[in-house]
């Protein structure tokens, strides 16, 4: 059914240009990869806090408040700098059932991310006394996780 | 000295063939390689923003080595030995690519920021510790640091594109 469609992305104009430059792809990789490393951090850095007892002295809220603006602009990098990619090679990401793994897993850690675990990291300490923030964090870390290595997969064994 | 020799005993022992001819060795390796590298370089980024206050200014400097370094090591462990085994299934591939001696280069001069600024201003950290803005010494170690991890990544991507005509040292050679 998608099929038409990512007939049309991979000879689009964008493709063409990247198709044609031996350069273009791999500085657009680095910059995924340098975004992808942000926002790893910025998930890291509150799901590590909600996995043990970590930084108990400093509320959970402002860590990740402090966080956020990392991991949407992350975010949003990663994003654009993924579209190039995905339309030059547009037929060999359709085929591929790690590009699909990809994006279901990304489509459910979003959701997951700005819904569930948002609520539990803006939440006040005393709920962090139940096991609610080690399951967030867990599940948190598997989903993104999972983004990550479907992705990486993508280029190696398709 | 060369070290080319070593790299050819390497390349030529059996269990480097080995890695060298499993099908699924490389890709393993290489998808571990990257997903520990986030685990290390994400926080260690974070880290590095903290001491040139451009992220967690409200946390205290000296809560985040006990926090977050144990994660952040046993990302650096994982990557190591998934580096090295990435390197040792196949050394002569490496031996040639310009991106990978550079790579190593700036994994020695992180490592060496990191030991210097632990060695000198972290002693005084009990004196700027609550502070949103961190000494001289602090702000330039997280921001080399920031730099040599971005480079380290630069590099150890470019050199799976170690072609003719994108290596650097052939820029200068003639054809």
């Amino acid at each position: 059914m998608l099929l038409p469609f990512f007939q049309w992305m991979e000879a689009c104009a964008l493709s063409v240009v990247f198709q044609s430059s031996i350069w273009l792809t791999p500085m657009v990789q680095i910059i995924h990869l340098f975004a992808l490393t942000i926002f790893a951090g910025s998930i890291l850095i509150v799901d590590v806090r909600l996995l043990g007892a970590v930084l108990t002295q400093i509320p959970l809220a402002k860590v990740a408040k402090d966080a956020q603006p990392w991991l949407i602009g992350s975010l949003l990098v990663l994003l654009i700098s993924g579209i190039p990619q995905l339309t030059s090679t547009a037929m060999k990401q359709y085929y591929s059932p790690f590009f699909w793994w990809k994006m279901e897993c990304l489509l459910i850690g979003l959701v997951f991310t700005f819904t569930l675990r948002r609520k539990i990291t803006l939440a006040e300490n005393a709920s962090l006394r139940t096991v609610w923030p080690k399951v967030t964090g867990v599940i948190s870390i598997a989903i993104w996780t999972s983004v990550a290595t479907g992705a990486r997969l993508i280029g190696l064994l398709s | 000295m060369s070290l080319l020799p070593l790299f050819e005993l390497l390349e030529a022992l059996p269990s480097s063939v080995a890695l060298r001819e499993s099908i699924y060795g490389y890709p393993i390796l290489l998808t571990t390689h990257v997903v520990s590298m986030c685990l290390f370089a994400g926080l260690i980024a974070f880290w590095d923003m903290r001491l040139v206050g451009m992220t967690l200014k409200s946390v205290p400097v000296s809560l985040i080595p006990p926090n977050y370094f144990p994660w952040a090591l046993a990302g650096f462990a994982i990557s190591s030995i998934s580096g090295l085994l990435l390197f040792y299934s196949s050394p002569m591939r490496f031996y040639g690519n310009f991106f990978f001696w550079v790579k190593n280069a700036l994994l020695i001069l992180a490592g060496v920021n990191a030991l210097v600024f632990h060695l000198t201003t972290y002693h005084s950290v009990d004196k700027w510790d609550s502070k949103s803005v961190t000494p001289f010494g602090a702000r330039l170690a997280g921001i080399l640091s920031l730099a040599l991890w971005a480079g380290i990544i630069l590099t150890g991507r470019m050199i799976a594109y170690n072609e003719t005509n994108m290596n650097p040292m052939t820029w200068f050679t003639a054809n």
